[in-house]
């Protein structure tokens, strides 16, 4: 299935970094390089995959899924310390302002960010022909996360570098019938 | 008053997004989860403009955005999209149903603000009571001219003024200077190559900052074509060259709304002045007419009795300065303020020859005339 995939890796890899950029460079006025390209093979999606982030620590993962020509769900991972950093440079308010809002405050920025960088690299999509709708964006809190997709898919992961720390961007997409 | 702007969106970090992006307006944000919420609020409290996102839980967008159009009440609200969803279906779909704009996030604040305001009279905060600057506070002008000498001119021009001139040579430049610095009048060179003022012209108009801002034309006399051009672009005011500076000084005055009454009235401890300068045409016989019953009013409550017109540098008196003495000499009757006038020789001259002034009695000081009453 892989192989007849309609986008090639170069193609994917430059979405994923336009919508990343995009996004970052708009909203947050900071750059996001990507450090690494993870490409997961049929044998390894099966088994599941560990993030090139450190996952034994609370990580916060932003969701969104985009449905039609091609169907597919993003997750972003993010430590908590960029999370807070993100959410304060989103919203324009200090760190103790938003911790005084508490944990619903960040997760929903972050479920925001998620939401534009999923809306970016979908609306790309629909420029390539792709024509998508999306859904709404869900956040989760948690450690240890492994992702195994129900059906084959393509899967990349893509690790990007933003003021001293990581996040990963994890796609999954498959091409409907 | 200040216009009501309702988000629409189930994010609360775009809602606070959009309430930080409009802090500097004259304007009320109002908030709503999803397209139920939006169509109750926009009900209750008719919202000059409503941010939507399309994708939502309970209603989304486009549904919230179909009953709106088809309420008689509210579908003449207008609506900007403000959403993560683009591409070309969705956005041919929408504009079917009836929008005024689409912004797609991410966004910069500066664009969704400059975009409301093309839909909406979008004011800076503060300014529905405008505190009057005075003749004597600085003010900030921003002049746009490529040849160096006029804006040097410029700024001798004004250095009996306690205004700023700032020179630039491009629009680059005076975008840039704007965007830093809303100034508080702009003098553009109409001759500036490829009609850049007229480009100037319009984004200066189209940006919430600076769409208030006076913006003058600067023309040489016989170029009667770019004026021409210019006034059909939007410039109300055009200033040929060579500038005639006290009549530059006064439009600006009038076109900032500075109080210029510090030119003409004068409060000293006991007496107030009421000093006419050595050109008194009609433009400044009208702008002191405006301030008298003021002026005189705020003497009266300083507890000041006493008026001295000053006419001393006035050049000739005609019927128009003679109608202006001669009501303001009524006025001090009224309120029971005495009053005396002070002038030169041909002003004494003058006065005899007309049947209203010929029994003036002027003193040749301010002093003596404060002395005599």
């Amino acid at each position: 299935m892989q192989q007849t995939f309609p986008i090639s890796d170069q193609e994917l890899e430059a979405l994923a970094v336009n919508s990343v950029s995009s996004v970052f460079n708009t909203m947050l006025e900071s750059e996001a390089h990507l450090r690494e390209t993870i490409k997961i093979d049929e044998e390894a999606l099966e088994k599941g995959v560990n993030l090139p982030i450190n996952t034994s620590q609370i990580l916060l993962a932003g969701t969104v899924g985009f449905i039609g020509g091609l169907t597919g769900i993003i997750y972003i991972f993010m430590d908590l310390p960029l999370a807070m950093k993100t959410t304060c440079k989103l919203l324009g308010l200090e760190a103790d302002e938003v911790e005084e809002e508490g944990h619903e405050t960040v997760n929903d920025a972050i479920g925001e960010l998620t939401n534009m960088i999923v809306g970016t690299f979908k609306n790309d999509l629909s420029n390539k022909g792709y024509e998508c709708r999306m859904t709404i964006p869900s956040i989760l809190r948690g450690s240890n996360y492994t992702i195994e997709p129900a059906e084959a898919a393509l899967r990349r992961i893509f690790k990007f570098d933003c003021e001293g720390s990581s996040f990963v961007l994890d796609i999954l997409i498959k091409e409907e019938d | 008053m200040s216009v009501k702007i309702l988000t629409v969106d189930d994010s609360k970090t775009v809602r606070i997004i959009v309430k930080k992006a409009f802090k500097s307006f004259d304007c009320e944000v109002l908030e709503a989860q999803n397209g139920v919420e939006g169509l109750a609020m926009a009900a209750k409290v008719n919202p000059d403009i409503i941010l939507l996102d399309i994708t939502m839980p309970v209603m989304d967008g486009v549904e919230m955005l179909t009953k709106l159009k088809s309420d008689p009440a509210l579908k003449t609200i207008p609506v900007i999209m403000l959403t993560a969803e683009a591409g070309r279906e969705n956005v041919m779909k929408i504009a079917k149903i009836g929008v005024r704009d689409y912004i797609v996030k991410p966004f910069k604040e500066d664009v969704l603000c400059d975009k409301v305001s093309r839909v909406i009279d979008l004011r800076p905060a503060g300014e529905s009571e405008p505190q009057q600057k005075k003749i004597d506070d600085p003010i900030d002008i921003l002049v746009v001219e490529d040849k160096p000498a006029i804006i040097d001119q410029i700024k001798k021009g004004f250095e009996h003024t306690p205004w700023n001139v700032f020179g630039v040579s491009s629009t680059g430049e005076a975008i840039d200077f704007c965007q830093k610095k809303v100034p508080d009048c702009i003098l553009m060179s109409l001759s500036l190559p490829e009609d850049a003022a007229i480009t100037l012209f319009r984004i200066v108009r189209s940006n919430a900052k600076t769409k208030y801002v006076p913006l003058f034309g600067l023309s040489v006399k016989t170029a009667s074509e770019e004026q021409h051009r210019a006034q059909q672009a939007g410039f109300s005011t055009i200033i040929t060259k060579p500038i005639d500076f006290p009549e530059l000084e006064n439009k600006i005055g009038k076109a900032v709304n500075l109080d210029t009454s510090g030119k003409y009235f004068g409060l000293e401890e006991d007496y107030m002045t009421v000093k006419l300068p050595n050109v008194c045409n009609a433009a400044v016989v009208n702008e002191v007419s405006n301030y008298l019953k003021t002026k005189t009013g705020e003497a009266v409550d300083a507890g000041i009795s006493n008026v001295v017109f000053d006419a001393q540098e006035v050049q000739s008196l005609d019927m128009e300065v003679i109608k202006l003495l001669l009501h303001s000499m009524k006025l001090c009757r009224d309120l029971s303020l005495n009053y005396a006038l002070a002038g030169n020789a041909t002003v004494i001259e003058d006065s005899k020859k007309f049947e209203e002034s010929k029994d003036w009695v002027f003193c040749d000081s301010v002093e003596a005339a404060r002395e005599s009453i």
